[in-house]
């Protein structure tokens, strides 16, 4: 295979077909490069038997039983399989719940009038939140409520016993299934940390044990830690309603200052844009020779900012060195979360800076200028300033920007979607009883080059939409479906004749962006309200999951809570379970008699789509309609 | 008296070499080893077949810490090819030894008389198994699968140069420094 | 046939078709004739059980385009017997007195079944010593009318053929004259596992008792009496004695035989441009250097090949041979023995291990500084390097503990 057909194999997008070209004339390697020279992978990390957590191994446990069949503690490959699962859990659910953590403590420091830049946007959010937690409303001040709000937030996260306060969003029936396994979290860090306890050598040893508490601290992550980021980020920066925007490289633009925020908390990114908006910034780029300030994102803080202000979407998770490659980036700003360490090194190739702003997250070859909320403005300012400045060292004759850049609809946040079906959602109720809907999936997830890039997501959803299943979507996923064009009102045409129908007269389009991966707490929510008001579970819905291109160990704490949830998943990448018959018979099958609903593993997208179907198809049935 | 050739091969068969001190013994040659002698080719699909696939490249241990892994040789003159009382095994016409399943009665004298140690014996079709040198490959998937390079495959002719070439480095590396 | 072959090769066997092969690879020039008495093509002789029970056809066991056996122009002259040698004249003599006339010859006639003289009646109808292809023939349509089969004698070959038997149908039973089978490859309690499995399988056994005659009725076996005096009715007795060596046709040739043909370590006979290999040979014990007669198909080969090495010219050292060097499964049990394994008269440090479906045993010699002998049963991974350290002799001190183990591999012989 040629070296072009090799590039177009690895992705369905012209834009990255492009850059991948030219970081081939140009010498320069990108993730799938490093995937290649990475072949074969070690068959023993593919099927989950490798070992590391002592050091009396590292231990594998040879599949073709000519080696030995238990590590030197004792752990079968069950166990193995099963500890190193969830502790990809831990790892997931770590990362969504600090990011819930973060954003709490931004409302704190806001409450508190502490945080420089930041305000309380969405005063009826903040009361319906309050109310919730119980806390008094009526004639007091926003900030006291917040701050009251905040402290009751942060204080999930260090909860030892009882309840996390979200998982009453559930219906009943769910909640006490959830008690019933002992999996109903106790608090966000508890079950976390029981996860490492557990795992380590000597204590629990039996994988169904093991299993059972990775759902459980994946629900903690779902319904506790997600759901406080996506809450509170609400609050703070405002509830998404429907905004026009444009995805892709070709949003990149070669007169302005082109600044892109990449990771995940709005925290950073909000300030970003609003320091990017101000006049002082803009003239000193007009004078650098600039015809203004362009910020884009990258990942979940793009969708984050694209949700709430129509900022246009650069690229998915495996566009990030592309983006650095058009030459025409002054400032790569980043927080936390799938950032390639290869960005710096990649970024000494051009002008660009990469600027890394959290304590948390430090990077090789990167500028790092803290950012915390007490000066987050001003932080933002220089930043943006750095960024500014930068434009001035931009060889204009090294710069390709792709042309390609689609429109798209995005801002679907729960209530936004309620609010287009009239303000209840019988509408779309009526639709799926009538069967013109034949169910929602939600359809997630990041980048992975085991899969040619967005091909897992885009087909998938392609064939879900010509069987008339509304689609929800987020993350990475979000962005494929955008630069697609499959989430205009337009894009309707693609979609069955039932589906079509609805979304022509409701005016949306047939995918509907949700935002970034914790707003898969939102595809919770609407699943919870819509089970609520037909007094089913959510187990009962014809909805499903998928994740066609999943890699991180979110993903993995994703679908634990999902299908936790009693949503079926299908995931297109295979997880690291196969090595353990149990296991993978536990995850695909016996979890329907615990949480009913289980996984699926199903490379072809289409394929994967089809099992969706049948699986709405199947409730549909149950359901009598 | 004259010596010609028997059944000269006219290109010089590649061997499969083992540099020792770069084992680490990470056994990814045995899993590729199994997962290319499997009916479907793939790990995840090898995993469930029965029987299980069997590797042909075994890595054997030396305290305190010498990683060995082994391969049929393909000897010229192959105690097993002899003492084989089916007639099951000959040599191709690239050198490689190729036991005739149908033949093989699974009496194992040639796990006896292989000086290796590196035929194996089926337990499920009670045949006598070795390295084929991956017919259906380019490469023989236990050297691409090496994730340190110990496994090459090379001619004697060109493997013995390159030895060479870096034992001369050595000798002369006094004269420049 | 020709009157002349540069290479005259008497016994178209392993030892015969090894030497003829390897002339041939090392010249493609010289004229090759093989003689044997049989009518067949050369074929693998430890496969004719598998006639007996079906599982393979005579063409099956074919010698010719199998394995090594694939060079061309060697002639095979079947039905050729050879009754004398005139060696001053280098020439072999046929049954209708004509000759042949040779450069170089190899005598590789191998052996013959021992019939033993102290059982009456051995020579009626269904009494078959199996041996050749053609009586593998017989043996098979002989099982028509057979209900029960009686083995004399519990050496490898009979159990071969007794389960060969069991495939067919028949009641087989084993009658031994040592406390256990295979009392020639290895000790009573070696053999404990494959007794177990022997008699899973079906196999009667019967220990410490000898046949003192076959009893027939209108000429054929009815039965057998052993010599505490009971009768087992029965109509196919199979003998399993043991074999002697071919050597009646060198009465006057002045080839020195005892027992057997005495062959140097080049295997060249006493006389001029005379060689030997095979069952007929009188080879070497490489660990103790003491005369070494044996019937194992592996031995013969090697032994022919060296042979014909030292014909062509290329001087080849025979490395001897082990009295025992078995490898085969019964029941599904493998087992492999080889070297010095009968340890009762003499004081060697003997190692014995079992453990589930597994067993070996381990000889060293007296000092423990060498491995003479090794049995396995169950796991006989790596047999080949056990061979090769007793043949080396290798001394074994830094290996010792490895070789109990069974955790011998061939990086520790790199070392």
């Amino acid at each position: 295979m040629t070296d072009h057909e090799k590039i177009k194999e690895r992705s369905i997008d012209p834009s990255v077909h492009q850059m991948l070209e030219r970081a081939n004339t140009l010498g320069l390697e990108t993730a799938w490069d490093r995937y290649e020279a990475m072949l074969p992978l070690c068959g023993f990390g593919e099927l989950g038997v490798c070992c590391r957590n002592c050091n009396m191994g590292p231990c594998r446990i040879s599949p073709f039983d000519d080696g030995p069949q238990k590590g030197i503690c004792g752990a079968t490959a069950d166990i193995i399989v099963a500890r190193n699962l969830i502790r990809m859990i831990a790892g997931g659910a770590a990362a969504h719940s600090d990011h819930g953590r973060d954003l709490a403590h931004t409302l704190l420091m806001t409450a508190e009038g502490k945080s420089s830049g930041y305000e309380i946007k969405d005063e009826t959010k903040l009361a319906a939140l309050a109310n919730e937690y119980g806390i008094t409303v009526a004639d007091r001040k926003k900030e006291d409520i917040a701050f009251d709000l905040a402290k009751a937030v942060y204080a999930e996260f260090g909860k030892q016993e009882g309840f996390l306060k979200f998982t009453r969003r559930a219906p009943e029936k769910r909640i006490k299934m959830w008690q019933k396994f002992g999996i109903d979290p106790r608090g966000v860090d508890r079950e976390i940390v029981e996860i490492m306890h557990r795992t380590h050598i000597g204590v629990d040893n039996d994988p169904v044990n093991l299993i059972l508490q990775g759902l459980k601290a994946s629900i903690a992550d779902g319904w506790g830690g997600s759901t406080i980021a996506t809450e509170i980020s609400d609050v703070l920066f405002g509830t998404p309603t429907p905004v026009r925007s444009q995805a892709n490289l070709g949003v990149l633009k070669q007169d302005h200052v082109n600044i892109i925020v990449h990771g995940h908390e709005p925290v950073l990114s909000e300030m970003i844009v609003a320091a990017a908006g101000e006049l002082d910034l803009v003239s000193l780029a007009q004078k650098k020779g600039a015809k203004g300030i362009n910020v884009t994102g990258i990942c979940c803080t793009g969708n984050e900012i694209c949700m709430r202000h129509g900022i246009p979407m650069a690229g998915n998770f495996l566009q990030q060195e592309l983006a650095l490659i058009t030459g025409a980036v002054e400032a790569m700003i980043v927080d936390v979360q799938c950032i390639m360490p290869s960005i710096g090194p990649l970024s000494e190739c051009f002008h660009t800076k990469i600027i890394s702003t959290s304590p948390k997250a430090k990077f090789p070859s990167a500028t790092h200028i803290e950012f915390h909320e007490e000066h987050g403005i001003e932080t933002a300012r220089v930043i943006v300033k750095t960024a500014v400045e930068n434009f001035a060292n931009r060889n204009q004759d090294r710069v390709m920007i792709p042309e390609h850049k689609t429109d798209c609809m995005v801002g679907f946040s729960a209530e936004a979607i309620i609010n287009a079906l009239g303000g209840t959602p019988d509408p779309l109720i009526d639709a799926i009883k009538s069967g013109n809907v034949k169910g929602i999936a939600g359809v997630v997830g990041c980048n992975n080059p085991k899969i040619k890039h967005d091909h897992g997501h885009v087909a998938l959803v392609r064939e879900l939409l010509k069987n008339n299943v509304l689609v929800t979507t987020t993350g990475c996923n979000a962005m494929a479906c955008a630069k697609e064009g499959l989430m205009l009102p337009e894009s309707a045409e693609m979609a069955g004749d039932g589906l079509k129908n609805v979304c022509q007269k409701l005016g949306i389009p047939p995918v509907l962006h949700m935002g970034s991966c914790v707003d898969i707490s939102r595809i919770l929510t609407v699943c919870a309200a819509i089970a609520n008001a037909l007094n089913v579970d959510i187990s009962d819905l014809p909805v499903a999951g998928a994740a066609p291109e999943w890699m991180s160990e979110k993903a993995v704490s994703i679908g634990a809570y999902v299908v936790s949830s009693g949503i079926y998943t299908v995931l297109g990448t295979v997880p690291p379970v196969l090595g353990s018959k149990l296991v993978t018979e536990v995850l695909t099958k016996n979890a329907n008699d615990v949480v009913g609903a289980a996984f699926a593993v199903e490379t072809d997208p289409v394929k994967g789509a089809s099992l969706m179907i049948d699986h709405i198809n199947k409730k549909r049935e149950a359901l009598g309609i | 008296m004259k010596f010609p050739m028997k059944g000269v091969i006219m290109q010089q068969p590649k061997e499969i070499f083992v540099k020792i001190d770069r084992c680490v013994g990470c056994r990814s040659c045995t899993m590729a080893c199994a997962v290319e002698h499997s009916e479907s080719k793939t790990l995840f699909g090898a995993i469930s077949e029965t029987p299980i696939p069997k590797s042909r490249v075994y890595v054997e241990w030396v305290a305190p810490d010498k990683k060995v892994p082994l391969v049929c040789r393909n000897c010229d003159e192959a105690p097993c090819m002899s003492a084989c009382i089916s007639g099951a095994i000959t040599k191709n016409d690239e050198g490689i030894l190729i036991t005739d399943m149908d033949k093989c009665i699974g009496c194992w004298t040639c796990v006896m008389v292989c000086p290796y140690g590196v035929i194996g014996r089926h337990l499920e079709t009670h045949k006598a198994y070795r390295c084929d040198r991956c017919p259906d490959r380019d490469i023989p998937a236990c050297v691409e699968a090496c994730p340190t390079k110990a496994l090459v495959y090379d001619t004697v002719e060109s493997y013995s140069a390159s030895m060479r070439k870096h034992a001369s480095i050595e000798i002369t590396r006094s004269d420049r420094e | 046939m020709e009157d002349y072959y540069q290479y005259v090769i008497v016994g178209a066997s392993a030892a015969g078709m090894a030497a003829a092969h390897t002339i041939r690879q090392c010249d493609h020039e010289v004229s090759i004739g093989i003689f044997t008495d049989e009518m067949d093509a050369p074929y693998f002789r430890p496969l004719i059980p598998f006639l007996v029970s079906g599982k393979k056809k005579a063409a099956d066991m074919s010698m010719i385009g199998s394995g090594p056996y694939v060079e061309k122009n060697i002639t095979i002259n079947t039905g050729m017997r050879v009754i004398g040698l005139n060696i001053s004249q280098k020439q072999i003599v046929l049954t209708d007195r004509s000759t042949v006339s040779w450069d170089k010859l190899l005598l590789a006639t191998g052996s013959h079944p021992y019939m033993p003289k102290n059982i009456d009646g051995l020579f009626t109808s269904g009494v078959f010593a199996l041996r050749t292809l053609s009586d593998a023939r017989q043996m098979a349509k002989y099982v028509e009318q057979t209900k029960h089969a009686i083995m004399l004698g519990g050496g490898i070959l009979n159990l071969k053929t007794a389960f060969a038997l069991l495939e067919k149908g028949l009641n087989v039973t084993l009658v031994v004259y040592s406390p256990e089978v295979l009392s020639q490859l290895m000790e009573p309690e070696d053999a404990f596992l494959i007794r177990k499995a022997l008699d899973k399988a079906g196999l009667k056994i019967i220990t410490g008792v000898n046949a003192k005659a076959v009893l027939s009725e209108k000429g054929k076996v009815k039965g057998i009496m052993l010599d505490n005096g009971s009768e087992l009715p029965c109509q196919m007795v199979c003998i399993g004695k043991g074999v002697r060596a071919n050597v009646n046709f060198l009465a006057d040739s002045g080839i020195s035989v005892n027992k057997g043909i005495i062959a140097d370590k080049y295997a060249a006979c006493n006389l001029p441009d005379v060689f030997t290999a095979g069952d007929v040979a009188v080879t070497y014990d490489p660990v103790s250097g003491a005369p070494m007669m044996t019937a194992l198909w592996t031995n013969a080969v090697e032994m022919g090949r060296c042979a014909g090495k030292n014909m062509v010219g290329i001087k080849t050292i025979y490395s001897g041979t082990f009295g025992i060097l078995n490898a085969t499964h019964v029941a599904d049990e493998p087992f492999v023995s080889m070297g010095t394994v009968h340890t009762n008269s003499v004081d060697y440090e003997v190692y014995r291990y079992h453990k589930n479906n597994s067993y070996r045993k381990l000889v060293f010699s007296p000092d423990g500084k060498q491995l003479i002998g090794a049995v396995f049963v169950g796991n006989i991974q790596n047999a080949g390097l056990y061979r090769y350290v007793i043949r080396e002799k290798m001394n074994i001190n830094h290996l010792k503990q490895n070789l109990i183990d069974h955790s011998l591999h061939y990086g520790h012989l790199l070392k």
